[in-house]
């Protein structure tokens, strides 16, 4: 990955490890036995948070050189085939049909219980539902909310509400005139209804919440008292000498629970005399608007690489260089063009901080300074990914980043 | 008769040709110019700008247009569509994939609608004005006006979730999924092959309600027009000629008048199956059909041109040889035709 220079590098690159010293860091030590050293640039903790993310996996290199092609170390036949050492081996992966995973006789912990694990891709969601009603499918994902409510209570049937450490966010370009005024950005935050729009409209998919960390994490403050103050926000737009109001635009990714926020938001903000232009399109169009800093309201999504403070909060707050020559898009904070450089200094410290509670004592601190500083990427609802199971499936538990371990689980075969 | 004939074929397949690379062309330049992103779709949103520009210099995006269109060309040219972003595959494989579970269920909903709307369409006319033709016209209006997409939600709660009839979404149970290797990629036809007669009579019940529901969208137009078709038959001369001399009004409507009206039926026929060929996307994403409607749209989504300029340049092909063929058709079923050759 790291030699191909391919994207999901970036993850290890950022913390030192590259194509020209990872020969050097990693080795096979025995036939069971892998050994990283560290790049010096992180900790072992958040190494193996890192590595946890599914960005790289010890493969068979026996097997897969064989099917070495143009130097590529096997990479095209491995999107279609398997050569690790997990529970499950790939079958047939057929990109948005199906994914059929066969259980590893030969896994170090005993065969999985389940012969065979299907996934399939149905983009319909009350089709999903009919599926999973008639016993078709175990498992549903991405329904919409009104199919999942039919699952509320039901007999035989349990919704899990997976958290993903991640949140739906107001991204505001802090380029814009208006902006890049803190006041108006603390205006907006008190233009919003958080809890009407919590109970409206994100129901399982979202709970509210304005600072960056969930509120169940460790190390985690209040959320601050930003709540629907239409008078308050009216007075803040004034002070930052515009009581008149003005106009933006919003752009969002047509897809639920995103653009029925978009519209929540584009209401409330009226009452404080913002209008807000609403301008919907695809993933591809709305993330290239992202990262060419080409709007000035936007609702991303973010996911925490890891579920800890650290990993829900370093994309919140690390900006090095928010020049536009940086160009550097794939950072969060930067598409907002918001500068932040006491956060980031704090960002980095802390990530090199070993004690855990020393590295917990500064990300407290640097909660309260995200709010103190009027986010220019608002955090608005803690992210879930609510699924449904039949109750004949036991031991599934969702995880954050769709890495469930499936080995564990069974299915009672009658009713 | 001979000579001409080959030099009209020669400038129908010149005329395909030309429409095709124009085709080519629109497609290519619209695929362009649209503001998808698909580096952002391979690289993911978080890639640093080094990543980023490196994929896309691997796409060729950086290079301009009309270089691009040339090597695209030049790939054509080698029976190469480039690779598909979302799949990592050649376009060639994925569409050699995703074609034969159109082609199948399209071939399915064409025949039922044909072996349907045509007699009923006939019958309408011929017992214009009565009941008969009255509920003709309904069940046409019906399958003209209501969407696909209500019709297959419909119909999944009645006869699978409800009666248990039909199966569900994909072409078989996911117990089945695998078990037949893919020879001619229609399952109906593979799982007979291979002598895997549960799979097919699975296959079967799948493939069988997005048929029908296909096949009555396709049935209605079909009915409408045969019905048309006949009533301006039924008042010429020589129906009215037969019937004066004691022929019975089937037999005037087979023997005499659906004669008569082959050519225009054979040009109905071939733009409904090629409207069915070109990939119903809603039925497709209704009942999770991976054929190359369904394989189009998430490459639109994602920006992934090469795949969308392939799907397109076949989806056109088969429309234009559809109507080539209608022409041919045309030749063999319109004795005037032919007389004028002659």
């Amino acid at each position: 990955m790291l030699k191909l220079d391919q994207a999901a590098a970036a993850n290890l690159k950022r913390v030192g490890y590259t194509k020209d010293n990872i020969d050097q860091l990693v080795k096979a030590v025995d036939d069971k036995t892998v050994r990283i050293d560290l790049s010096g640039e992180v900790t072992s903790e958040l190494l193996l948070y890192r590595l946890a993310m599914v960005i790289a996996s010890v493969v068979d290199s026996v097997e897969v050189q064989k099917h070495v092609a143009n130097d590529d170390y096997g990479n095209a036949w491995l999107r279609t085939h398997s050569a690790g050492s997990g529970p499950f081996t790939l079958n047939r992966w057929a990109p948005n049909e199906l994914v059929i995973l066969e259980a590893n006789k030969n896994y170090v912990a005993g065969a999985p219980k389940m012969r065979r694990v299907i996934v399939r891709h149905v983009p319909e969601s009350q089709v999903e539902r009919l599926m999973l009603e008639r016993g078709d499918i175990d498992i549903a994902s991405a329904m919409t909310a009104s199919d999942l409510a039919t699952f509320d209570n039901k007999k035989g049937f349990e919704i899990q509400r997976v958290p993903t450490g991640g949140f739906y966010v107001l991204s505001m370009n802090a380029g814009n005139k208006y902006l890049s005024n803190p006041k108006v950005r603390e205006a907006i935050a008190y233009g919003i209804d958080y809890k009407g729009i919590e109970k409206t409209i994100m129901g399982p998919y979202g709970r509210a919440r304005t600072v960056p960390v969930p509120e169940n994490f460790e190390y985690a403050i209040p959320s601050p008292d930003w709540h629907l103050d239409v008078a308050k926000a009216k007075e803040l737009l004034a002070e930052a000498g515009f009581k008149d109001g003005f106009t933006l635009s919003l752009k969002t990714i047509a897809q639920t629970p995103r653009i029925d926020l978009a519209t929540a938001i584009q209401a409330s903000l009226g009452q404080i005399g913002i209008k807000v232009d609403i301008q919907q399109g695809n993933g591809s169009d709305i993330i290239a608007a992202h990262r060419a800093r080409n709007f000035d309201l936007l609702i991303p999504q973010t996911g925490a690489y890891m579920p800890n403070v650290l990993g829900a909060m370093e994309q919140f707050a690390s900006n090095p260089d928010n020049s536009l020559e940086a160009n550097n898009a794939g950072n969060f904070v930067w598409r907002s063009a918001w500068d932040i450089p006491e956060l980031t200094a704090l960002t980095a410290k802390a990530s090199l901080e070993a004690d855990p509670k020393k590295r917990g004592e500064i990300y407290v601190d640097m909660q309260k300074m995200f709010v103190d500083q009027k986010p220019a990427v608002l955090p608005m609802f803690e992210r879930f990914e609510p699924i449904v199971l039949n109750d004949k499936v036991q031991g599934y538990v969702g995880h954050p980043n769709q890495t469930t371990r499936l080995e564990g689980v069974t299915k009672a075969e009658t009713d | 008769m001979k000579e001409l004939s080959v030099k009209e074929l020669a400038r129908r397949v010149g005329h395909l040709a030309v429409s095709l690379f124009i085709l080519l062309c629109v497609t290519f330049v619209i695929g362009r110019i649209l503001p998808a992103d698909p580096v952002g779709a391979i690289v993911g949103e978080l890639a640093d700008p080094a990543a980023y520009a490196a994929m896309r210099q691997k796409l060729g995006l950086d290079l301009p247009i009309y270089q691009q269109f040339l090597i695209y060309l030049n790939g054509l040219a080698h029976g190469d569509f480039g690779t598909a972003v979302l799949t990592g595959n050649p376009v060639s494989s994925d569409l050699a994939q995703a074609f034969p579970a159109t082609f199948e269920l399209a071939t399915l909903a064409i025949l039922i609608s044909t072996f349907v709307g045509v007699p009923l369409g006939l019958t309408a006319a011929l017992f214009r004005d009565t009941f008969i033709d009255k509920i003709a016209r309904i069940v046409a209006l019906v399958g003209h006006s209501i969407p696909v997409f209500w019709f297959g939600i419909v119909g999944l709660v009645i006869f699978y979730a409800g009666l248990n009839w039909v199966g569900g979404p994909g072409r078989v149970d996911v117990f089945y999924e695998g078990m037949v290797t893919p020879q001619t990629g229609l399952l109906l036809v593979d799982s007979l092959l291979q002598g895997e007669t549960e799979i097919f009579w699975n296959a079967l019940g799948h493939i069988i309600l997005p048929a029908v529901i296909l096949a009555y969208a396709a049935m209605a137009y079909i009915t409408r027009m045969t019905r048309s078709f006949t009533l301006e038959q039924l008042s010429q001369d020589y129906v009215i000629a037969a019937r004066a001399k004691g022929v019975g009004p089937a037999r005037t409507v087979i023997g005499h008048v659906l004669p008569n009206i082959a050519v225009q039926l054979i040009t109905i026929l071939a733009i409904s199956y090629g409207g069915l060929l070109e990939g119903a996307v809603v039925t497709e994403i209704v009942f999770s059909w991976p054929g190359i409607g369904q394989y189009m749209t998430n490459a639109l989504m994602i920006g992934d041109m090469n795949a969308v300029v392939a799907a397109t340049i076949i989806i056109g092909f088969i429309f234009m040889f559809l109507n080539f063929l209608a022409d041919i058709a045309y030749a063999i079923f319109d004795p005037r035709t032919r007389e004028a050759a002659q």
